[in-house]
C-alpha cells in the first residue's frame, strides 16, 4: 500500500478551511476549554483533579468532533466522493483524523494552561497523549462510521462519551465490583494512573503496565476502524 | 476496437427487490453508449456495480479487461470519473476549493481546475460557497470533479438532469470534445435529446433488462409507417400516409397553393420507448 502525504494534507487542508465556517464544531470544541478555566478559577490543585480536562478534551475533540466530522461525510455524500477517488484506505482514515488530532492537541495545551494543571514529566506525558489520541480518535471514526448523520452521531456518542469520559470521575460511587475492575481497564482510567504515578515524581518503568494496556487499545481501536470502514465503503446507497 | 466494458449475464438483486435480471453489453473504447429508463429501471445500480461500489449477485463484469472484483484500487479510480445524482459537495467550502481538494487526491495541476471551471461554465462564479448555488449550479460543479483528471472512462448519471437548456447545450458540447479527445463515455438519462445527441449507441433498460441496444439512427429506422404532415394556409393540418394517396394529397396542396410547410413525422426515441415498453420515460 503506498503512502501519499500529499493526498492526506489534501484532506486536511479541506478540514481546515471547512471548520472555519463550521460552528457546531467550533462551539463544541470549545466546551472543553470552558471547564478547564472553570477549574483553574476554583484552584483544583489535585493531580487527578486536574486532568479531568484533558480527559474531557481528548473525549469531545477526539471521540466527539470525529464523529460528527466523519458523519457529515456519510450524511452529505462526500465519503463516496473520497472513496471514489485515487486515496487509499489508510490515506483517507490518517486525513480524516489530522484535523481533530491537532484540535485536540490545541485543546489539550489549552486546558492544561487554563487549569493551571503541572505537567509531569513531559515526554511520558505526550507519549501517553499520544496513545490516546490514537484510541479516541479511532473510537470517533467508528461512531461516525456507523452513524448515517451528523446528529445520530451525537446520540450514539453520547453514552460513549459516558462511558470513557465520565466512568472515572464516578467510579468512587460505584460499589459492583466487576464494573470498577471493568472501569480500571479504560484508556482513561489508564491515563489517569498514568498522570497521577508522574506526579508523584515516577518514571515510565512506575507506568509502563498502563503504557502496555494503552497501546493494546491503540492497536485494537486501529484495526476495527479499518475493519468498519472497509465493510462501509461498499454497498452502501 | 477493444471493449472497455464488458457485461455477460449480469444479475443484481437486493434483499426484497431483483434490480437486474439479466444484462448483456459491451462498451468500445471512445464510444459514448447512453442507458435509457425510466426511474426504478436499474440505471444507477448498473453504474454502482461498474465503478465497484456494488457487489453484483452473479454475470461477469469486465472494466479494462479486468474482473470488476479486482477493481476496487487507487488504480483504477484514476482511469474513471464518476457523476452521480447523488454526488455530495462539501457544502462550507466554494466551488474553486472543492475542486481544489480532488485536484489534490488525482495529482493534477492547479491550472487544470480553471480548464473544468470553464468547461462546466463556472469559471467567474468560482469563488462563491457551494451551498448558496442553485441545484444546476451543483451539478456543473460535481460534472467538473468527474472530468478534473481526464478520465479515461467517463459515468454520468443523469448528468443534465438539473440543468437549464442553455447549460445543457454547453455541457453537451464538452462533453462531445472530451470524447474526441478519446475519453469513453458511459451516461444514464432520461432525456431522449440529449441520448440523440450525444450517443453512438443507445440502450433502453426497462424492468431490469436491456430490451434493445443501437445506434439511434437505426432505432428509428425500425419505424416503417412513418406519417408526414402537411400544414396548409386557413390552419389546417393535415396527415398523410406514404403511400400513393399521400402522394397525390401532396401534390396537390402544392398546386393549389395550400401547402405552407411539411415534415415527416419520424419517431423520437421517446416514442419507440413507450412503444417497446408501453411506459414513458
Ligand atoms: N440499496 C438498495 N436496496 C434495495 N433496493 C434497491 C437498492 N438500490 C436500488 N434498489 C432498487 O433497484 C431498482 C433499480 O434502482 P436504480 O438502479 O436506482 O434505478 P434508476 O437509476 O434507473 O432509477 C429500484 O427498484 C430500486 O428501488
Ligand atoms: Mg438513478
Amino acid at each position: 500500500m503506498t503512502f501519499s502525504t500529499k493526498r492526506v494534507n489534501a484532506i486536511f487542508i479541506k478540514d481546515w478551511k471547512d471548520l472555519q465556517r463550521n460552528s457546531y464544531i467550533l462551539f463544541t470544541a470549545a466546551i472543553p476549554l470552558f471547564f478547564a478555566a472553570w477549574l483553574g478559577r476554583i484552584g483544583a490543585d489535585s493531580a487527578i483533579l486536574a486532568s479531568y480536562p484533558v480527559n474531557l478534551a481528548l473525549v469531545i475533540a477526539g471521540a466527539f468532533i470525529q464523529a460528527a466530522m466523519v458523519a457529515e461525510e456519510k450524511e452529505k455524500n462526500t465519503l463516496r466522493g473520497l472513496l471514489l477517488s485515487p486515496a487509499n484506505t489508510l490515506e483517507i482514515l490518517v486525513g480524516k483524523s489530522a484535523l481533530s488530532a491537532v484540535m485536540t492537541i490545541v485543546i489539550i495545551t489549552g486546558s492544561i494552561l487554563l487549569s493551571g494543571y503541572h505537567v509531569p514529566s513531559l515526554p511520558v506525558f505526550a507519549v501517553s497523549i499520544l496513545l490516546g489520541l490514537i484510541i479516541y480518535l479511532a473510537i470517533g471514526t467508528i461512531l461516525g462510521l456507523l452513524s448515517r448523520t451528523v446528529m445520530e452521531s451525537s446520540i450514539i456518542g453520547m453514552p460513549v462519551l459516558v462511558v470513557f469520559g465520565m466512568a472515572s470521575m464516578v467510579k468512587t460511587t460505584i460499589e459492583n465490583e466487576v464494573l470498577v475492575k471493568v472501569i480500571d481497564y479504560l484508556p482513561s482510567e489508564q491515563l489517569n494512573h498514568i498522570w497521577v504515578r508522574l506526579g508523584e515524581g515516577e518514571g515510565l518503568s512506575a507506568v509502563s503496565g498502563n503504557m502496555a494496556v494503552l497501546l493494546l487499545w491503540a492497536a485494537a481501536s486501529f484495526f476495527a476502524t479499518m475493519l468498519i470502514y472497509r465493510k462501509n465503503s461498499m454497498d452502501y446507497s | 476496437m477493444e471493449n472497455v466494458i464488458e457485461v455477460k449475464h449480469l444479475v443484481k438483486s437486493f434483499e426484497n427487490k431483483t434490480a437486474l435480471k439479466r444484462v448483456d453489453f459491451n462498451v468500445k473504447k471512445g464510444e459514448t453508449i447512453g442507458f435509457l429508463g425510466p426511474s426504478g429501471s436499474g440505471k444507477t445500480t448498473i453504474i454502482k456495480i461498474l465503478t465497484a461500489q456494488l457487489h453484483p449477485t452473479s454475470g461477469e463484469v469486465k472494466v479494462f479487461n479486468e474482473p470488476i472484483h479486482k477493481l476496487k484500487t487507487p488504480a483504477y479510480m484514476k482511469k474513471i470519473g464518476i457523476l452521480t445524482d447523488n454526488s455530495g459537495l462539501y457544502e462550507r467550502l466554494s466551488i474553486y476549493d472543492n475542486l481544489a481538494l480532488y485536484g489534490d487526491l488525482y495529482e493534477v495541476k492547479k491550472s487544470r481546475i480553471n480548464e473544468v471551471l470553464e468547461a462546466v461554465n463556472l469559471l467567474d462564479e468560482k469563488k462563491q460557497i457551494v451551498q448558496k448555488l442553485s441545484k444546476g449550479m451543483k451539478q456543473r460543479v460535481t460534472l467538473a470533479r468527474a472530468i478534473l483528471h481526464k478520465p479515461d472512462l467517463l459515468f454520468l448519471d443523469e448528468p443534465t438532469s438539473a440543468l437549464d437548456p442553455v447549460n445543457t447545450k454547453y455541457i453537451h458540447e464538452g462533453l462531445k470534445k472530451l470524447n474526441e479527445e478519446g475519453t469513453t463515455i458511459f451516461l444514464t438519462t432520461h432525456d431522449m435529446q440529449e441520448a440523440e445527441v450525444l450517443c453512438d449507441r443507445v440502450a433502453f433498460l426497462h424492468d431490469g433488462e436491456i430490451r434493445l441496444l443501437d445506434t439511434p439512427q437505426s432505432l428509428r429506422a425500425r419505424e416503417k409507417n412513418i406519417s408526414i404532415s402537411l400544414v396548409l394556409k386557413g390552419d389546417r393540418t393535415v396527415v398523410v400516409k406514404k403511400d400513393e394517396e399521400g402522394a397525390k394529397a401532396i401534390y396537390d396542396s402544392i398546386q393549389t397553393g395550400q401547402l405552407l410547410t411539411i415534415h415527416s413525422n419520424e419517431p423520437t426515441l421517446g416514442d419507440i420507448f413507450v412503444r417497446l415498453t408501453g411506459r414513458n420515460l
